[in-house]
């Protein structure tokens, strides 16, 4: 470190404390407006079926060393089998998820203020921190950096001798943006604990074609295999009753 | 650390290879790993900006503090983790970078109030 700053006491009272209140108050807020505005969906029946057929299908793959091989089987022939089994979806009528959308403006009109409710807030206030705090050093990172950082560090200040390691209040923002996820998981709860990332990852597989997920289970249902775990059950009992009569 | 342990939490013997778990109470076996793990890092930060623990040291105080952590769960589930985990590597290294972002914002947050200005 060539040269250190000496920062004004004033910076850290009106800007990097106010700020990072204001981060974790907003993070509050949203969670709260959030939670306002999720409107109880009623949901269709089909795709609550479909859903549940699901977790039972998957129930059933997880258990099924804990029945007899014929009682497998039976299960299993009642949910694949290519006539009527329940997770047969018969060619033609996979409906088109796009077109689903459109024909029900609610599923869209919650996708948007899902979005709106991500967006807004993060609009707002990185126009806030611009207009209020733009061109402060607010903050020094205690461990050295390389030259690499420095745009995203010192974004709003366009000074080259400035040693990395001192970070502008945008930049401060942005830490903000990202690292207080962990304390909001713990003040809030962890529905929000993943709820950007986890957004983003909904957008991406938005739209998701719902025969799509009952063929895929059909699929991974016929290929377990199947072995039934009370001859070994068995030899566990004994090995435990053998221990009690040590003791 | 809060690490809930449910008395019918999942059971695995090792002696034979049929993996009996309670998926729910796994679950939130590993949410309170997780909570105590990120809970730590933040109060880790705080405390290592108040000393002003400065340079790489600090990363070095973070493994320390996860380490910390990792034994401190581990007595919490009186070493026998399958009890409660399907696997050692739950215990010891679930979550162990997911504070790191964490860490660090407080650290820098409690250094710059104390030392900086």
């Amino acid at each position: 470190m060539a040269e250190d700053l000496v920062l004004d006491t004033a910076i850290r009272d009106w800007v990097l404390i106010p700020l990072s209140v204001v981060m974790v108050l907003i993070g509050v807020l949203r969670y709260f407006v959030g939670k306002l505005m999720r409107s109880s969906q009623t949901a269709d029946e089909k795709i609550v079926k479909e859903g549940q057929l699901i977790i039972r299908a998957r129930n059933l793959r997880a258990a099924a060393n804990f029945i007899p091989a014929k009682s497998f089987r039976l299960r299993k022939a009642y949910y694949t089998n290519e006539e009527n089994g329940l997770l047969h979806v018969p060619k033609g009528q996979a409906t088109n998820p796009q077109a689903q959308m459109f024909s029900d403006p609610n599923m869209a009109m919650d996708m948007m203020k899902k979005n709106l409710s991500m967006i807004i807030p993060q609009t707002l206030t990185f126009a806030w921190v611009n207009f209020f705090f733009s061109g402060f050093v607010a903050a020094k990172i205690p461990f050295p950096l390389t030259q690499r950082f420095r745009a995203m560090l010192q974004n709003g200040i366009d000074l080259s001798t400035v040693d990395v390691s001192y970070v502008s209040s945008r930049s401060w923002y942005f830490l903000n943006l990202f690292g207080l996820r962990g304390l909001f998981s713990l003040i809030l709860g962890d529905e929000n604990a993943m709820d950007d990332t986890q957004r983003m990852m909904q957008m991406g597989g938005f739209g998701m074609d719902p025969t799509k997920s009952l063929s895929a289970e059909k699929d991974s249902m016929e290929i377990i295999q199947h072995e039934w775990a009370l001859p070994k059950m068995g030899q566990r009992a004994e090995e435990v009753l053998r221990k009690f009569v040590k003791q | 650390m809060a690490t809930h342990d449910d008395s019918r939490s999942p059971q695995k013997k090792a002696a034979d290879d049929i993996p009996i778990y309670s998926a729910e109470n796994l679950q939130s076996n590993m949410k309170s790993i997780y909570y105590s793990r990120t809970f730590l890092s933040i109060i880790g930060g705080v405390v290592a900006g108040i000393w002003g623990i400065s340079g790489w040291t600090g990363f070095i105080v973070y493994f320390l503090v996860m380490a910390f952590a990792s034994l401190g769960l581990a007595l919490k589930a009186k070493f026998s983790a399958h009890k409660y985990f399907d696997s050692w590597n739950r215990v010891l290294f679930d979550g162990f970078f997911g504070g790191l972002m964490s860490f660090v914002l407080f650290w820098t947050f409690a250094y710059d109030i104390v030392h900086i200005f």
